[in-house]
This record gives C-alpha cells, structure tokens and sequence, in this order.
C-alpha cells in the first residue's frame, strides 16, 4: 500500500471526511464536522491536508453574506481510497 | 487504529449516507397545488384568463415561471441547509431542469401554431414522473405518472373533454397525491 496514502487516512477524521466524499457529490464544512464528529478547526486543518493531496477540492463562496464552504471529492481521490480499502480488505483476509 | 477498525470506519459512516427525499417531494406538493388553483382559477373566471389570446397564454407562462424561480430558490436554501447531495439527487435535479425547459418549448410552439398545449405537457410531465419514481423506487410516483398517461389516451380519444378538469384529475393523481405520500414516507433511501 502507498505509504504517504496510509499515512494519510491513518487519522480517523481524515478518513470518515474522505469516507463521506465518496458517497456524496458535494458536502459542507458543517456536514462534514457533523459527520466526524470533529471541532472546526481540527476539520480546517484535515480537509487543507487532504486539499494539499489533491483528494478533495475546496470551494468557498458567500450565501447571503455567509462564508460557505463545500468539499468535493477528486478522481486521484476516489482511486487512490478505492485502492486504500482493497488493501485494507486483502490485509483483514491475510 | 487497526484495519478493522478502519474499515468499520469506513463502512459505518458510508451506511450513514442517505439520500434526503423530502425537497423532492415539498417540490411535488407544491407543483400540485399550483397548477391546480391555476386550473381552477382559469375554470371558474374564463372571461377573464381568455379576454385575448395572449391573456391566457402569458397566464400560464408568467405565473408558472414565477413558481419555477421561486421553487428554484427553495431548492437552492434547502440543499444549503441539508449540507450535502447525492448522485440521486443531480439525477432528479436535471430530470426535472429538462422537463423545466422542454414545458417552456411545448407552451411556445403551441402558442405559435395555435394549439392546446396540456396533451402535450402532460405526457411530458407523466414520462418525468415515471422516471423519478423509478429512479427513487417510489411506486406511487411511477403509478401516477402511468395514471397520467391513461388521461392523455382519454384526452385523445374524447378531445371534447374539458382540458382544465383533466388537467387538474391529472396533476393531483400525478404530483399532488405521491407528494403527499412520499412526504408521509418515515424513512428515505
């Protein structure tokens, strides 16, 4: 398994947020804290990280003079979590 | 964290993914209830809604745009408020955007060849219906965009028929009543 990806969804906040992308097209900032169960800065910090990885694609705009902050999952993202959970699935059966 | 308890991880928060069928179905309610006190209001003052050609055709141009901006407003706050959208809910969002344009395309070109445009628009509307009741796995949905068609086939054999009543039997069998029923649905998928 890629090092830098395991290394990546090592952290269960990172990995319940991507988890959720996948079956999602898009979701807010505040979803996404209501999902993982996470403060607001922890999720800032973890979706720059996975932004940083080209996983997910941040996009802010304003609604009705509120920031609004929506996260969606990339291609590489989707591959590479695929990949991710058949290795995690072939390391279980060993 | 072990493998395990990452694929519990995993499987837990994707089973908690649903897709959130209440917008579609205030949607449906909504549609019901407009077109039928349009119907009813072009029912009981025809001297009014028909003073000219054109009255009746921007009556049931205008106000209907005028329910599609704000339903899109609706839409827009609500899937704001929900945080999240599926691939379900793209896939009722552009059914129903076509069905949007191809009603505006109906009522132009039968307001130019002189022609009643509710046959027409209802089997639009009933081939919109079934697809998002089966997309949805909904059946009263798909039976009430079959009832419409029942309705279409009565209208073309007895073209005589009143197209407002049919209109307004058409969309309460076929909006108003699975809106309803889907809206009374506890769970969603």
């Amino acid at each position: 398994m890629n090092k830098d990806l395991e290394k990546l969804l090592f952290n269960p906040v990172r990995l319940k947020i991507l988890s959720f992308l996948l079956t999602v097209e898009s979701a807010s900032f505040k979803k996404l804290m209501e999902v993982s169960n996470a403060t607001k800065g922890n999720i800032s910090i973890q979706i720059k990280k996975l932004e940083d990885s080209n996983f997910i694609k941040i996009q802010k705009k304003f609604e009705n003079n509120y920031p609004l902050t929506s996260c969606k999952i990339t291609s590489k993202g989707k591959k590479s979590f695929e990949l991710f959970f058949e290795s995690l699935k072939a390391y279980k059966q060993d | 964290m072990t493998n395990s308890e990452q694929i519990k991880i995993i499987n837990d928060t994707i089973n908690k993914t649903r897709t959130n069928l209440k917008p579609l179905s205030f949607n449906l309610i909504f549609w019901g209830i407009f077109i039928n006190i349009m119907s009813l209001i072009h029912y009981v003052f025809p001297e009014f809604i028909q003073q000219t050609y054109y009255s009746s055709a921007l009556y049931w141009i205008l106000l209907p745009m005028f329910g599609m901006i704000y339903m899109t407003r609706w839409n827009i706050k609500k899937y704001t408020e929900i945080g999240y959208s599926t691939t379900l809910n793209r896939a009722i969002k552009i059914i129903w955007g076509v069905f949007g344009f191809g009603w505006l395309m109906i009522v132009l070109v039968s307001m130019y060849e002189g022609i009643n445009p509710v046959p027409d628009i209802l089997f639009l509307l009933g081939l919109v219906i079934i697809m998002t009741g089966m997309i949805i796995k909904f059946k009263p949905l798909t039976s009430g965009g079959m009832v419409l068609f029942i309705f279409i086939f009565a209208l073309h054999q007895n073209p005589d028929q009143n197209f407002l009543i049919v209109n307004m039997i058409g969309v309460t069998l076929g909006l108003l009543i699975p809106g309803i029923m889907l809206n009374k649905m506890k769970c969603n998928e």
